[in-house]
């Protein structure tokens, strides 16, 4: 056997994340989470500057 | 250092590695090698993602990187949340579901085995490369501290996580990683928390923020447009983003971290508590740089950090040059701290006209002791040629040894000793799983037993420890070790993501279209490194546009059959 002939797993169901109903929303957490620090990084930027 | 340091230096890493060793005792076979038993819950994958990318150099070159150039390196991982969605939507089930030891087998299903090679040598060379300067950081705290020569450090190092990583595989790897994260994270916050103790009873928190501030370190985003820049938004947002989509997607070191976990979720839950944390983390990291910065403008710094570079001069006719530019910097330092100590009384005061006046006087202070140091580092070259010059990375180290209780010594050491280990440990294992699955199994040695393929993963550690190792001995040569780092990383990420890219999103485009390109790419982004100014987080997305165009170009032009 080839090292690329693996079994195949092709239709494994995805959990649902914790706290979200969808991945969407973990991803949405995520990204709102880096546009709150840049924001909050920008704010610092301009006060000590 | 005094007993009780080195009880805990020694007591931590010896628990660290002991716990390793027992909890994979029995795993003996080239599956438990190199995948573990795929049992890992998210918050092991999370943290040993963090651990992996957490090099020594993260804690030491770091808080020197913030105490020269200020808090705007964090702009660096701008793009690595965004990264993170998206190879959680589209990388983790592909890899899931073709159930691959390393990225690169999924590129010979797609396109073809010399592509699959291709993108596995350019992982080689440029891991092999960072896996020396991962190994060189550590070096230079115990050779700072011994005395010992950095070559033997190195030496001695590079021998010790070559014995761990052979001895453990990819599940102590992980294990130990969540012990050696706890102990990086706890030590720097309790040396945050004294660098802040240490200051001066009038100047606040607030205060030591503000002069932060003032000397030009709180220069946390900048949204300018300059392509020779190397930290800004942009860059951090662009570059930034291909640069974590390559290290995380492609990089084996890190892909074999979530593919060893239980399912699907458990490896993307892994990846996105990456992409909520790290920001946090590395800015904690910067901000214990800015306060040492603060906490030097009321006590004397040292006028060039790497002390035994220093003392080396004093052997030398050179001796009395560098007392006169000591004794310079110690003048030029009392007016400094006086100037530093009227901001903070102007600060207080909130009064605007005093404050500019003050700003101004301290910042004229700051660019006459920067030109003394810079006149040291005339001397120290002239008089031992072979000494590196550039002392940031001995910042953090050198306030740590003279500073910090006993005790707390050794456990800062610790967090630097994990970091090295973590990294290193998880660098060599996918080396060595990259050139056993991807290069000697699948093109030298096809047929072979188990215990064959177990023994040549383990002689492919060795073998990748003894390069590290001998480029350590050439690291002294970079300017920074992070930036090092990142600059050896981004000549070769932009292209091999630009071939993941491809096989991902591009389905017409075949195996020989995307293999000239991505060689077209590479000799494209080593021009722009060898003969432009271009920063280098560009080299990323340079070589990933390369690639997709190149090879949509080619598959176009001579056609679908000849390709």
């Amino acid at each position: 056997m080839k090292d690329t002939d693996h079994p195949v797993d092709t239709e494994e169901p995805i959990e649902k994340p914790p706290i979200f109903n969808s991945w969407a929303g973990m991803y949405w957490l995520v990204l709102g989470n880096l546009a709150f620090l840049i924001i909050l990084f920008y704010a610092i930027t301009e006060i000590y500057e | 250092m005094s007993l009780l340091d080195w009880v805990v230096l020694f007591g931590t890493l010896g628990f660290i590695v002991a716990y390793g060793v027992w909890r994979t005792r029995g795993s003996k076979d080239i599956e438990d090698y190199l995948k573990g038993d795929n049992t890992m819950k998210w918050w092991t994958i999370g943290l040993s993602i963090m651990a992996t990318q957490a090099s020594a150099i993260t804690f030491l070159s770091t808080p020197g990187q913030a105490y020269e150039d200020g808090m705007r390196f964090i702009q660096f991982y701008f793009g690595l949340p965004i990264a993170m969605v998206i190879i959680s939507i589209t990388v983790v089930p592909i890899f899931y579901r073709l159930n691959v030891y390393t990225a690169y087998e999924f590129l010979e299903n797609r396109f073809d085995l010399k592509t699959r090679s291709l993108a596995a040598l350019l992982f080689l060379v440029q891991r092999g490369l960072a896996a020396g300067i991962t190994i060189y950081a550590p070096a230079i705290i115990l050779s700072t501290m011994l005395g010992w020569s950095l070559n033997i450090t190195i030496l001695v190092i590079g021998l010790l996580v070559i014995i761990y990583t052979v001895s453990g595989g990819t599940k102590a790897v992980s294990i130990t990683q969540k012990q050696q994260m706890a102990v990086m994270m706890g030590g720097m916050i309790i040396a945050g928390l004294v660098v802040v103790s240490y200051l001066p009873d009038y100047v606040e928190f607030g205060d030591a923020v503000a002069v932060a501030g003032k000397m030009g370190k709180m220069n946390v985003v900048d949204f300018s447009i300059d392509w020779n820049d190397r930290y800004n938004f942009w860059s951090g947002i662009t570059g930034g983003l291909f640069l974590a989509l390559s290290y995380f997607g492609t990089d084996q070191s890190q892909v074999a971290r979530y593919l060893g976990g239980k399912s699907i979720a458990e490896s993307r839950l892994g990846l996105l508590f990456n992409g909520l944390l790290k920001i946090p983390m590395q800015f904690l990291i910067l901000f214990i740089g800015v306060m040492v910065f603060v906490f030097y403008q009321f006590n004397q710094p040292p006028v060039f950090f790497n002390e035994a570079a220093k003392s080396k001069v004093y052997a030398t006719p050179y001796a009395d040059n560098l007392r006169e530019l000591e004794v310079k910097y110690e003048d030029i330092f009392e007016q400094k701290q006086e100037a530093v100590q009227g901001l903070v009384r102007a600060l207080k005061a909130d009064d605007d006209a005093l404050v500019a006046d003050a700003e101004r006087e301290v910042e004229a202070l700051a660019v006459a002791a920067k030109a003394v140091r810079e006149e040291v580092k005339g001397v120290i070259k002239t008089a031992t040629p072979e000494a590196e010059t550039k002392d940031t990375d001995y910042v953090f180290i050198s306030f740590i040894i003279k500073y910090l209780p006993s005790g707390l010594v050794g456990l800062l050491l610790a967090v630097i000793f994990s970091a090295a280990m973590s990294s290193s440990s998880s660098e060599l294992y996918a080396l060595a799983s990259t050139s056993v699955v991807d290069i000697y199994k699948r093109s030298m040695q096809q047929r072979a037993s188990e215990e064959h393929y177990l023994r040549a993963s383990k002689l492919f550690t060795v073998g990748w420890g003894i390069v590290a190792i001998l480029f350590a001995m050439f690291a002294s040569l970079m300017d920074n070790l992070i930036e090092a780092v990142n600059i050896v990383g981004s000549i070769f990420y932009g292209t091999i993501l630009g071939i993941f890219l491809v096989a991902f999103y591009f389905k017409s485009i075949r195996g020989n279209a995307v293999f000239w390109a991505a060689v077209i790419a590479e000799l494209v982004v080593l021009y722009c490194h060898f003969y432009t100014d271009l920063a280098f987080l560009w080299f990323n997305v340079i070589g990933c546009l390369c690639v997709v165009v190149i090879s949509f170009l080619l598959q176009g032009l001579v056609g679908r059959k000849k390709l």
